[in-house]
């Protein structure tokens, strides 16, 4: 994915919801985009399936997988692409799943959809994808309707329409957010288990950094339509370089706290599209900031390898940078 | 790079800056005004309330003067819709008559609001035996046959009574004591939504008392579908009056009620249709005015279609 | 039973001046009627507590346990089924009409939706002073200081007091719906999820400000959330709920070290950790089936259905909240042994 841009067109004016956003994912990789509501992390994966809602466009760049050109495909290749290719998961799967329709049946409709297999094929594959999502009493409860199932038992439902068709990609958006821990817990297993067995990609949408700890080799961080950070997830969590990463480490409490220390808060609220700052899109609310963050945007720069961040500064030139976050 | 030099850091959450102020009336007035249907009908009832005000202190000829002109005389110059069967003039009756339709609608809407609006509290609000009560009303009511009861209520209260002329006033309240029931069942409906919304939950932790979570929380936050509603009785107490003018059974002549010119100019359909054209004209120009505009109301209201 | 004073969570010796103590509370919603007669939803069922004068206690569970019940049965904005809820030395269930709106002046709460707490037609002036108009404590010029006080300490600019709840954010709405609970100078908080619908970095200016808050103004918090990381970091002592139950209750960090009930270990299990190298070695203990309706609970101790230790004598007989070490509670035949 190069250069992405994603434009809105709303009544006074455009906004743009993603801003030159690129990154690659490698094969069987877990990669991570975090950010908070409209840090542009959703936007930037729906584009990948070129589900912008109206009044979205994507105006730049290209959506590389292999050799195809996503932004370039026609109806009739997306189409395809999207079912065989990619699948996804979105947050409340309550929304995605049909009511009135059988669990079943909407697992061998998914496979069928996408003419991967024949009628009897999926017929046949249908208790064995529930039964490999873990769904206990899985030939009981194809029959089932969708309001039957709890929240975990309908994500899994929808994690089996998704993988059914061995999707290389599984874009898996807020999976657990509506759930509870200990559901989050077998889920997010579940998913680390697909990947493997599949040998297939995953790009998990979160704003919980502890979750992309537990399961991503790699960490991309977003803010206002920007990546500001990334890198492998051991490196961006011991070592984050950017004023915004190192925060939202300091701001979240751990259940593991020993002493009770004071979260490191940042002040403030996250710019409005419309309205961005000039310069670092993230100075207004920096604790770091220099003269040239107020006029000029800073490159994605390497600060190390295989780690970019988007600063002037960088945390490895500050001293002391919680006795200055706290004050 | 050198050292960051440490920036004074202004208290961010107080100097932060907020958008100009937009209330929820202006929010929904500028869903209104893109909705074309609604602004023709808004500006169709400007023009109703505007004839209506004239017709207080001006019409071309006095409203109940008969034989201005020939009898049946159709449109010209002088008369631009015509004299009716006893030569009157109809622009005039028709502009008198923008008044009482006024009269009626605002009227029966306010009634209405009055009876329904309190009763649908109390029920959706105590719930319980008051609300098993106040329901009860309400279906009995709706099982009653509306436009019997009115007739009869028409006769009680003017005709039996003496004490009101049957007039507008009388209309008004046929129509409302039987049709508070859309109201009531409306506010009570939000009223029982509305009081297990955490807002209803936080003012009783205020201390709120019962008068105060109904006046300040309750009812303003229902007010959007109230407007609606009421808006929608208007054209239905509008025909009403009609309907029973034109059967006879309302307004006496020479009261320049449409229903009642309608039913003047029946006879002579054949050969003068201006006289019941002009008056169903207005009438359905008016009642379509009102539904577009309540149409538009009900969407410019409602949560879902925000932004 | 007459059982010599074993101490309950109510008598709970390590606790010096507590300012609330709830006895024995159960909560039952009817749930329709079925075939067999109606049926009830045992959301709260039996629950003690007491709350340490300027402590906050932290109430987790998931969703459906019945936590946030608790919490507004013991403000009264529910009424209890039976069992007891003592502020000082009122017994909060007994009091009722003018009386218990009296209570509201010492007890507030802290709601989890910024956007549903706040009335949309009221400006943010009118929302925080509402408290001190029902209560006659200040009017006018008064009031309006009050209000701009109360706002400068929960971190809005006083200047937007004609301002409606829309116009501000979540974090800002939210910091609205303290200063309207606080005007009044409470002693007792009831927070339910106050963090729980915000963003991750608004979360932290949200938990400094209620900490700041209890230092300065001697607040005691019942502290409602899902969150355990939250609970964590903002609880002296934390109480777990599964099922309408307190299953373990116990300083902060006694649970964390030590959890004795097996649901408290999954769940301490089960939360992620923003540390890769700890999140590489964390096993979650993963639950067997779904959590059991509160409509129709399992039998004797809730958990046995789903809790990876459980024995016969489970389904049998109901473990009861015993203290276990000093001042740490269980309710379980083989507390510890996870």
């Amino acid at each position: 994915m190069q250069d992405l841009k994603v434009q809105f067109f709303v009544s006074g004016g455009t906004v743009n919801a993603v801003d030159g956003v690129s990154f690659e994912i490698d094969r069987g990789e877990i990669v991570g985009i975090v950010g908070e509501s409209g840090s542009g992390k959703t936007m930037t994966a729906l584009s990948l399936l070129r589900l912008i809602p109206e009044p979205g466009r994507i105006t730049n760049g290209r959506i590389l997988y292999g050799e195809k050109d996503v932004a370039q495909m026609t109806d009739e290749e997306i189409r395809e692409f999207r079912g065989n290719e990619i699948a996804m998961i979105f947050q409340d799967p309550m929304t995605s799943l049909n009511p009135v329709l059988r669990i079943g049946f909407q697992v061998e409709e998914a496979m069928i959809a996408h003419q991967r297999f024949s009628n009897k094929q999926a017929k046949e594959r249908v208790v064995p994808m529930l039964q490999r999502v873990r769904i206990p009493a899985a030939k009981d409860r194809v029959r089932d309707y969708p309001h039957q199932f709890s929240g975990g038992m309908r994500q899994r439902a929808m994690i089996a329409m998704g993988v059914s068709n061995e999707p290389s990609l599984l874009i898996a958006d807020e999976p657990t957010t509506a759930l509870d821990v200990t559901v989050q817990a077998s889920i997010i297993e579940l998913i680390r288990d697909l990947s493997r067995e599949l040998r297939a990609s995953v790009i998990l949408i979160t704003h919980n950094m502890a979750l992309v700890a537990s399961l991503c080799n790699r960490v991309i961080v977003m803010y206002a339509g920007r990546i500001v950070e990334q890198g492998p997830t051991r490196a961006i969590f011991k070592n984050p370089q950017h004023p915004y990463t190192w925060s939202l480490l300091r701001s979240m409490p751990r259940v593991d706290e020993k002493e009770k220390e004071r979260l490191i808060s940042i002040k403030g609220l996250p710019p409005d599209l419309g309205k961005m700052p000039p310069g670092c899109k993230f100075h207004p609310r920096c604790k770091f900031r220099v003269d040239r963050c107020f006029t000029e945007e800073p490159p994605l720069d390497e600060v190390d390898p295989g780690q970019r961040a988007r600063c002037w500064v960088l945390m490895k030139n500050i001293a002391n940078p919680e006795a200055q976050a706290q004050t | 790079m050198a050292q960051a030099a440490p920036v004074i850091q202004p208290d961010l959450e107080l100097s932060y800056e907020m958008p100009e102020q937009v209330t929820l009336l202006s929010d929904a007035w500028r869903r209104l005004r893109r909705n074309r249907l609604a602004l023709v009908g808004a500006v169709i009832i400007g023009l109703l309330f505007i004839t209506a005000l004239i017709s207080i202190v001006w019409t071309p000829y006095p409203t109940w003067l008969q034989a201005v002109g020939p009898t049946y005389q159709p449109p010209s110059a002088a008369h631009p819709l015509g004299l009716d069967q006893a030569g009157r003039d109809i622009l005039s009756r028709i502009m008198g008559g923008a008044l009482i339709t006024v009269q009626v609608g605002v009227g029966s809407a306010i009634i209405v609001s009055l009876i329904g609006i309190p009763l649908g509290l109390l029920a959706g609000f105590y719930r319980g035996k008051v609300d098993t009560v106040i329901s009860f009303f309400i279906n009995i009511w709706y099982g009653i046959p509306d436009l019997l009861v009115a007739l009869i209520l028409v006769f009680v209260l003017s005709d039996a009574l003496h004490l009101i002329p049957r007039g507008v006033l009388v209309i008004i309240i046929a129509f409302s004591l039987t049709r508070w029931m859309d109201v009531a069942r409306l506010v009570r409906g939000q009223a029982l939504a509305l009081r297990e919304r955490e807002f209803v939950e936080a003012a009783r932790m205020s201390g709120a008392r019962d008068f105060a979570l109904l006046a300040r929380h309750i009812l303003p936050n229902a007010l959007g579908p109230i407007i609606v509603q009421a808006t929608f009785a208007i054209p239905a107490a509008v025909l009403f009056e009609a309907f029973l003018s034109f059967l006879g059974l309302g307004l006496p002549s020479p009261t320049p009620s449409w229903g009642a010119m309608a039913a003047d100019g029946y006879h002579g359909m054949d050969f003068a249709p201006h006289i019941v054209l002009a008056p169903t004209i207005a009438l359905s120009v008016t009642l379509m005015a009102f539904n577009w505009v309540g149409d538009g109301l009900r969407d410019a209201f409602d949560p879902r279609m925000r932004r | 039973m007459s059982a010599p004073a074993a101490p309950t969570p109510t008598t709970d010796p390590t606790l010096k001046s507590p300012i609330v103590r709830v006895e024995d509370l159960v909560k039952y919603f009817p749930a329709g009627s079925g075939l067999f007669g109606r049926s009830v939803v045992h959301a709260v069922d039996g629950v003690s507590l007491a709350i340490q004068a300027g402590e906050t206690l932290g109430l987790v569970g998931e969703s459906g346990c019945g936590k946030s019940t608790l919490g507004r049965v013991i403000v009264r904005l529910l009424p209890s089924t039976s069992g007891h809820v003592y502020f000082k030395d009122t017994d909060l269930t007994k009091v009722r009409g003018e009386k218990l709106r009296r209570t509201r002046q010492e007890i507030q709460m802290i709601f989890q939706d910024p956007y549903a707490s706040l009335n949309p037609r009221m400006t943010v002036g009118d929302i925080v002073s509402e408290p001190l108009r029902n209560f006659g404590v200040a009017r006018g010029r008064k009031a309006e200081q009050k209000v701009q006080e109360v706002m400068r300490v929960v971190g809005l600019n006083p200047n937007f007091v004609n301002r409606y709840p829309h116009e501000f954010s979540g974090g800002q709405r939210q910091r609205i719906g303290i200063a309207r609970a606080l005007v009044l100078n409470p002693t007792f908080i009831v927070a339910d999820e106050p963090v729980s619908a915000l963003d991750v970095s608004i979360q932290a200016q949200i938990v400094n400000l209620m900490e700041d808050l209890q230092e300065k103004f001697q607040l005691t918090f019942l502290f409602i959330a899902h969150d355990l990381s939250v609970v964590r970091h903002i609880s002296d002592r934390i109480a777990v709920m599964y099922l309408g139950k307190i299953v373990e209750i116990g300083a902060s960090d006694a649970i964390r070290d030590r959890p004795l009930h097996p649901y408290t270990k999954v769940l301490e299990s089960s939360v992620p950790v923003p540390d890769p190298d700890i999140e590489a070695l964390r096993k979650p203990i993963l639950l067997k089936g779904e959590i059991p309706s509160p409509v129709n609970p399992p039998s004797a101790c809730r958990f046995h259905t789903r809790c990876p230790i459980a024995q016969p004598i489970c389904s049998e007989v109901e473990p009861p909240l015993e203290m276990k070490e000093n001042g740490h509670f269980a309710a379980c035949h083989f507390a510890g042994q996870l």
